[in-house]
């Protein structure tokens, strides 16, 4: 019995080293690009065409004299701002959709499945003509709103998925003791939500913040994205600046991970002091 | 029984105040910017181009016979072979790393999540076009293998079929880990435990009771990587050598050069009628709930 | 929970706040002292958009297009009116003219209007030189690497030789491979005709056999890296790569070279004409225009006076200093209507060959 107990051990063991090694290939697969884009932000060659040579040059010209980063700016603000507005919308309304039963539910649950489906530039000019028939000016705004228009499908499918397989009597306990529908759902539901709606996020704001097809037929004046700048430095060469800029970026995300992990760790701590106060 | 008698003396209104304040915001925002567009596709593919590239609002079947040539099939034949090659190639590679992240404790498995992603928010075409630097002519393998003796001549890595797939892998392959590491993540440990005591080795318990169970997160990943890499255009751009038609950059051309907006639409629908029918299909077949509610 | 109410408060924060910026950004466009830009990115001088801001008091905004065709989508969609001056080339005038997208331009009131080349004035699409101002021409040309190139190129039939096989990198787009084949054909490169376009498409099959690399964005890449020995390319980008390969030569070919011409356009609605107006004006002053073409953009001007102002540099400059006979032997991408169908079934046929 001893015995077999530990070949099953050993089986896991290896199934696991096994497990990680692919995970790790995997990963190095995903950051091979990132890792020659960090290199390559070192070139010496303005265009990019070649290795030519070390230099720091691209960095300080990105600290001192860029206008990339405004569009980073305009970027940023409109994936915040989309992935806020989708994941609201495309929460509740997953609730909505799997829970109650309504007329034209049908037709609503098809037509989640059109942005995900439509190629992005039949999208974007389908929108544009949307906005010039109702009159509305292009800009930030109508880019938020194009976002949010392909982002709440993703949404709504994570969410939907996580509502199918969600304990109902959880929250009939709820209601049971006396709670109303709302404060069920806020207290209750949607705490359980959380990995969902993390998710969702994550979604949106990958949609939002890499979007360029759609972006370029919905902007106007002074509303330039960052994606929709570098596609149109392509016709000139994609300087290294650009790769020094996504660096930085990458360089900010994995820092805050970091930093992330440590005041988790810290509030973990804590809270371990108070859990009664959660509910 | 009292609560539907009680449902039934409510005014609509009231009755319905829960779906309406649920289902409602994300209801409007379809309608008026997915099925109101939507309409406008669908009536533009009925009519044709006039001389200078605009609309010719007479009714006309022209374009639906039109894509039906050998040629425009063609087309659509290969972006198909080439969007579930990437697919599948997501599925083996994705499920795999989301099944060892959802075996972390749920702490280190949101950061391994989100290192997944993070590439993500960089720019897409800054990392294709790391591969044309790493390919070139001149670019570093090239150079390792002239130096190392490897090779005499500079080899041709760029512009095939291959390269297509490995920037469409790129673009998609976050979007397969996600749903696949949602669903695993929900998976009932101990029925895997208990399909295990009743005696079923490792590759029988993933085959009947894994795969099964994180169906959704599978159909997920085919929803989110076949679809979008069967429209996506800039990345066989970017990495084909211009030589690699995809019914993505057919749609675009209409749109843009040729100035052919209904025949352009016409495709569009065409392809959307395609992916709906291929889920149609699969979700009969596999006869899943969530998805089977769409028809 | 005290920071998930926070965090909501806070979310909910950011939005009233990113609204409000939102609609204050848009009531500012009605102010007389902005001019919004549509055009290619990294093709103005800083210092010459700087100085007319600061002769005039006029804000420039500008958002980037990454190709005619889009801009022209956005005009015709109706969304020019955002716009003052957008970018097209001059293949998509008579469309946008035809279809009453656009303003006339007052080139009474602009004293500079004299300085733009004769050539340049009362062409066939616009005789009355009423909607469109050019900036900059494009040639496309012939490039090749004298070192590596494996044959003389005489004509665009030399190119199907062969010997060039792997060896071509080249723009892409229909409007430019079709009417170099017409052109190669002996038949007029804007032919509307089915069976010289279908003989064209048997042509470019050939070329297309050569072909390594086919961009219309980055086609000189491999000429810099050596990938590739001839290049079909814009004279724009002729000059990027001859700023890593100076060998490069221009092949002098007995066939006519295509021109292409970026204009400036006033969008039908937009809000600051007369700003836009003012704008052309000043960059049609031979001073500002030398000044701006000194400062990194080396492209062909249809301003001679500007043209002499400018230093050797500039005038010498091999993807500038064309021989006449080259330069001189020219076609335009002329408007081909509904034989742009007939041009597409074919390009798409080209392309999904293996």
């Amino acid at each position: 019995m001893k015995d077999r107990v530990g070949r099953i051990e050993r089986k896991k063991r290896s199934f696991n080293l096994k497990m990680t090694i692919f995970s790790l290939i995997v990963f190095a697969f995903i950051y091979l690009p990132i890792i020659v884009m960090i290199v390559f932000s070192f070139n010496d060659q303005k265009r990019n065409y070649y290795w030519k040579g070390f230099t720091f040059k691209w960095y300080e010209k990105l600290f001192t004299d860029s206008d990339l980063i405004q569009y980073l700016w305009i970027s940023l603000a409109i994936a915040v701002l989309a992935t806020i507005i989708s994941v609201i919308i495309g929460t509740i309304g997953a609730f909505g959709l799997v829970r109650f039963e309504f007329k034209i539910k049908k037709l609503i649950n098809g037509a989640l499945y059109i942005p995900v489906v439509i190629p992005e530039v039949v999208l974007g000019i389908a929108l544009l003509m949307l906005y010039e028939t109702a009159n509305m000016p292009l800009g930030m705004a109508a880019i938020v709103m194009a976002h949010v228009t392909f982002c709440i499908p993703f949404v709504v499918i994570i969410m939907r998925g996580r509502l199918a397989g969600m304990d109902q009597s959880i929250e009939e306990a709820s209601m049971d003791l006396g709670a109303n529908r709302l404060t069920t759902f806020m207290r209750v539901t949607l705490p359980m939500l959380v990995p969902g709606i993390l998710s969702s996020c994550f979604m949106s704001f990958t949609l939002s913040i890499d979007d360029v097809i759609i972006s370029n037929f919905v902007a106007g004046p002074k509303s330039t994205t960052l994606p929709v700048k570098i596609l149109s430095l392509v016709k000139v060469g994609l300087s290294p600046e650009v790769n020094a800029l996504a660096t930085v970026m990458i360089a900010v995300l994995i820092l805050g991970l970091l930093l992330n992990s440590l005041t988790q760790a810290i509030l973990k701590k804590r809270a371990e002091n108070n859990v009664k106060s959660y509910f | 029984m009292e609560d539907t008698i009680k449902t039934k003396r409510m005014s609509w209104g009231r009755r319905n105040a829960p779906a309406i304040a649920t289902a409602g915001p994300v209801s409007f925002w379809m309608i008026v910017f997915v099925l109101l567009p939507m309409i406008y596709v669908v009536v533009i593919s009925f009519m044709s181009r006039n001389v200078y590239g605009g609309i010719d609002f007479t009714f006309t079947l022209a374009n639906y016979k039109e894509m039906m040539e050998p040629l425009y099939l063609k087309v659509i034949w290969k972006s198909f072979k080439l969007a579930v090659l990437t697919t599948v190639i997501c599925l083996l590679l994705g499920y795999p790393l989301a099944y060892y992240i959802a075996g972390k404790p749920s702490a280190t498995a949101a950061k391994l999540i989100m290192l997944v992603m993070i590439p993500y928010w960089t720019n897409s075409l800054v990392r294709l076009y790391s591969y044309n630097l790493l390919g070139a002519t001149n670019g570093p393998i090239n150079n390792f293998l002239l130096k190392i003796g490897a090779i005499e001549a500079p080899l041709d890595l760029l512009y095939s079929d291959g390269i297509v797939i490995v920037g469409l892998l790129t673009a998609m392959l976050p979007f397969s880990v996600l749903p696949l590491y949602t669903s695993i993540e929900k998976l009932d440990k101990s029925l895997l435990e208990a399909s295990k005591d009743l005696g079923a080795n490792a590759f029988t318990t993933f085959r009947k009771v894994t795969i099964p169970l994180t169906m959704p997160g599978i159909v997920g990943c085919i929803l989110l990587v076949f679809i979008p890499s069967l429209g996506m255009y800039y990345v066989p751009e970017a990495l084909g050598g211009g030589k690699v038609m995809l019914i993505g950059s057919l749609i675009r051309n209409q749109f843009l050069v040729t100035k052919n907006w209904p025949f352009g639409a016409s495709l569009a629908i065409l392809m959307i009628l395609m992916t709906l029918i291929m889920m149609w299909i699969y979700t009969r077949v596999a006869s899943l709930d969530d998805l089977e509610e769409v028809f | 929970m005290k920071i998930k109410k926070a965090l909501v408060i806070m979310l909910a924060f950011v939005t009233v706040m990113s609204f409000t910026a939102c609609g204050g950004g848009s009531s500012d466009t009605e102010d007389a002292g902005e001019l919004n830009i549509y055009m290619w990115s990294e093709y103005m001088s800083e210092d010459f958009v700087d100085k007319f801001e600061e002769e005039t008091g006029i804000t420039v905004n500008f958002s980037y297009m990454n190709s005619s065709e889009e801009a022209v989508a956005k005009i015709t969609a109706g969304g020019g009116d955002e716009y003052d001056l957008v970018m097209p080339c001059d293949a998509d005038m008579t469309s946008l003219i035809e279809g009453g997208y656009l303003e006339e331009i007052d080139t009474s009131s602009m004293e500079n209007f004299q300085y733009l080349d004769d050539a340049y004035k009362g062409r066939s699409f616009d005789p009355d030189t009423k909607y469109a101002i050019p900036y900059f021409m494009n040639y496309i040309y012939v490039v090749y690497n004298p070192e590596t190139c494996p044959k003389e190129i005489t004509s665009y039939n030399d190119l199907l030789d062969p010997a060039f096989e792997g060896q071509i990198t080249s723009v892409d787009g229909i409007r430019n491979l079709f009417p170099m084949a017409l052109e190669a054909l002996g038949y007029d490169p804007n032919s509307t005709n089915d069976a010289e376009i279908e003989e064209a498409y048997g042509w470019l099959q050939k070329y297309m056999k050569n072909v390594k690399y086919l961009n219309s964005d980055d086609a000189e890449k491999e000429l810099v890296s050596g990938g590739c020995s001839v290049g079909f390319v814009f004279d724009g980008m002729f000059g990027r790569a001859l700023e890593d390969n100076p060998d490069l030569e221009v092949a002098n070919l007995t066939d006519a070279v295509q021109l292409g011409v970026d204009e400036f356009v006033i969008p039908k609605g937009a809000k600051n004409k007369a700003n836009a107006e003012a704008f052309l004006n000043f960059m049609l002053d031979p001073e500002n225009m030398a000044a701006n073409i000194m400062d990194g953009h080396a492209y062909t001007c249809p301003n001679s006076a500007a043209v002499e102002l400018c230093d050797d540099s500039y005038k010498l400059a091999k993807n500038i200093d064309i021989p006449k006979e080259i330069k001189e032997n020219y076609f335009l991408q002329l408007d081909v209507g509904d034989a742009m169908k007939t041009y597409d079934k074919f390009y798409t046929r080209l392309k999904s060959e293996e």
